[in-house]
């Protein structure tokens, strides 16, 4: 349970909002660098943290995010010509650089400076991973650029996508953090989903349905081990990562890719769910990213043109009542990505937590708020950096393995949970 | 024609959820396991709770006819002393409280009266003394056998926010 006035605090991201200063100490996905394909692209609209903002690319392959919305009289830039390095606006053809300079007003003379006066506000925009990310804070704070293993890996061992989520980001991300729910909402998928199947480790998920969990901090944010019983005196523990504010990994499964989500806010009702899949030692095969594509694993099929995933509110999800029945599907709704989302998004856009009741495994996600109101607080009463703002903190990988009873899984998998290059994941 | 979906989950929506309560008060006994723990505690406790009993540390007795068992008897904030397996008996959920490095043996004894009563049990381990690595490890030993949830939380800020959670 949330009290009203902390569940708002927690939930809303838009500027001078002491969670949305918090959100604007970090590195943030903005877009998939597929949607800004070429010099000189059609620009596209970014809504982050309840900004409007327009992505470009230039005719020298120069990113930039700037204001949506011409500083002449407030046309959306989203129609401007990109032209010669720099997008023109339709109306009167006012013209600006990738960093929101003017640097044409045709009506005044250049010799006036008119142009030079102008200026859209910018924030930096830069490709890593297949992933173009920004950082939306004072410009005199702006971290090291982000170390998460998945966008650091060479592009082929790597494959990201996004989908929209029409709720509030704090709802979606609870879910990555929430190891609880596996077990019941997508118990159909670990023998099915080719992304899944086949791990030695999945008939201990099968084996004991009531797993016990743990939750530590770490330099960075959480780790949250679930642990069943295996063989012998050994324990099967399956440990996500949380990496505040808004990033968590599914613990692997044998040899698959391993994924994990980043939950960026658009605005405080709908926020972007980032997917990513990386194996740390060797190219995703074509197999795999066929299933990737074709909406398997964390990831949705689309609306074609769009990421809004193909099954969603306007077709109640494409409900199947006979899978449900059938034991096939929990929910009815068919993928992993679009079960989690169907129930946050039924949530409403704006989970009202004063009426929910919370047991004591949901320790995950109580631990969770709790540390992201101390450090919003932190930072706003002491201008506290808050974790996860120091790349070596992107440096930890989820992990599945066996360990004896009275070993910690946090020394236990002290080195299974270090991000390192040429290491495999530890998994089972 | 919009779906069902679609048309229930607006903000709009959101505000027709009946206003009934969907719970009632649970009885949570909250113990702390060592001095440090109750320390930690103490302060707690004086705040407005529903329903949450609070206990600071744990004896026991010499049986009271032959042939029975040690009564152990849980002590509270005011100093009375509570019988254990009575307190267990009328909770909902148990919540023990450790001080890493500190002796938390007790807990097999708290336990004991949980499973009997198949009451879920959370630990809840603080490193706020800065214990070393070896004592965290040390109490996480202790009380995994008999913990559903275990947390280490590194401020004492947090039994507060994790009771306030449980609506304890
Ligand atoms: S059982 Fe958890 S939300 Fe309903
Ligand atoms: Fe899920």
């Amino acid at each position: 349970m949330l009290r009203k006035e902390q569940n708002d605090y927690l939930s809303q991201t838009g500027p001078g909002t002491p969670l949305g200063n918090l959100f604007r100490c970090y590195w943030m996905p903005a877009l998939l660098a597929e949607e800004l394909p070429e010099n000189d692209c059609p620009p596209v609209r970014v809504k982050l943290m309840s900004e409007r903002l327009l992505a470009v690319r230039d005719s020298e392959g120069k990113y930039g995010l700037i204001d949506e919305f011409c500083a002449h009289r407030g046309v959306s830039l989203w129609f401007g010509r990109n032209e010669d390095c720099g997008l023109r606006c339709p109306y009167h053809g006012w013209k600006y650089d990738v960093t929101g300079q003017c640097v044409d007003v045709p009506s005044e003379a250049v010799e006036s400076g008119y142009a030079k006066k102008i200026k859209l506000k910018n924030y930096p925009l830069i490709e890593r991973g297949g992933v173009l990310w920004t950082y939306m804070g004072p410009a005199d704070k702006q971290p090291p650029l982000p170390e998460f293993e998945f966008c650091t890996v060479p592009l082929n061992q790597t494959f990201t996508t996004k989908r929209v989520q029409e709720c509030n980001w704090l709802q979606a991300m609870e879910g990555g953090i929430d190891s609880s729910h596996v077990s019941w909402l997508h118990r159909g998928d670990l023998s099915n989903d080719p992304l899944f199947k086949g791990a030695a480790g999945n008939k201990y998920n099968m084996q004991d349905m009531s797993p016990v969990f743990e939750v530590v901090e770490n330099d960075g944010g959480l780790l949250i081990g679930a642990r069943r019983n295996a063989e012998d005196d050994q324990y099967y523990w399956r440990i996500t990562p949380w990496v505040m504010p808004c990033y968590t990994g599914v613990p692997p499964r044998g040899d698959h890719p391993i994924h994990g989500h980043f939950w960026v806010p658009i605005d405080d009702e709908s926020c972007w769910a980032w997917s990513y899949d990386y194996h740390p030692t060797r190219p995703l095969s074509d197999v795999e990213v066929a299933a990737m594509k074709d909406g398997k694993g964390v990831h949705v099929k689309y609306v074609p043109g769009t990421y809004r995933p193909a099954a969603n509110k306007d077709n109640d999800y494409l409900m199947n009542r006979a899978a449900q029945k059938a034991g096939k599907t929990f929910s009815g709704i068919e993928g992993i990505g679009m079960q989690d989302a169907s129930l946050q998004e039924s949530m409403g856009p704006l989970c009202d937590r004063t009426k929910e009741n919370l047991v004591g495994t949901d320790n995950g996600i109580i631990m969770a708020r709790h540390r992201l109101q101390r450090a919003a607080k932190a930072l706003a009463d002491k201008g506290t950096i808050p974790p996860g703002v120091d790349p070596e903190h992107h440096k930890v990988r989820q992990a599945a393995l066996l360990l004896k009873h009275d070993m910690p899984f946090r020394d236990g998998a002290k080195e299974a949970l270090k991000a390192k290059q040429g290491v495999r994941q530890t998994s089972v | 024609m919009l779906s069902e979906s679609a048309r229930v989950t607006t903000a709009h929506e959101a505000g027709f959820r009946v206003q009934y309560p969907n719970s009632r008060e649970r009885a949570a006994k909250i113990i702390a396991l060592d001095a440090e723990a109750a320390k930690a505690l103490e302060p707690v406790s004086r705040e407005h709770w529903h329903g949450a009993a609070f206990f600071t540390s744990l004896s026991f007795s010499a049986p009271s006819a032959p042939g029975q068992t040690l009564d152990a008897w849980l002590n509270d904030v005011a100093g009375h002393a509570m019988n254990l397996a009575a307190e267990v008996a009328e909770a909902d959920y148990v919540v023990v409280i450790t001080s890493a490095g500190e002796d938390s043996r007790a807990v097999s004894v708290i336990a004991e009266a949980c499973k009997l009563r198949k009451k879920t049990l959370v630990g809840l381990i603080l490193t706020h003394n800065g214990p070393t690595d070896e004592q965290v490890a040390a109490s996480l030993k202790e009380l995994r056998p008999y913990t559903r949830m275990l947390v280490v939380a590194s401020g004492a800020d947090y039994i507060e926010a994790m009771l306030t959670a449980l609506r304890a």
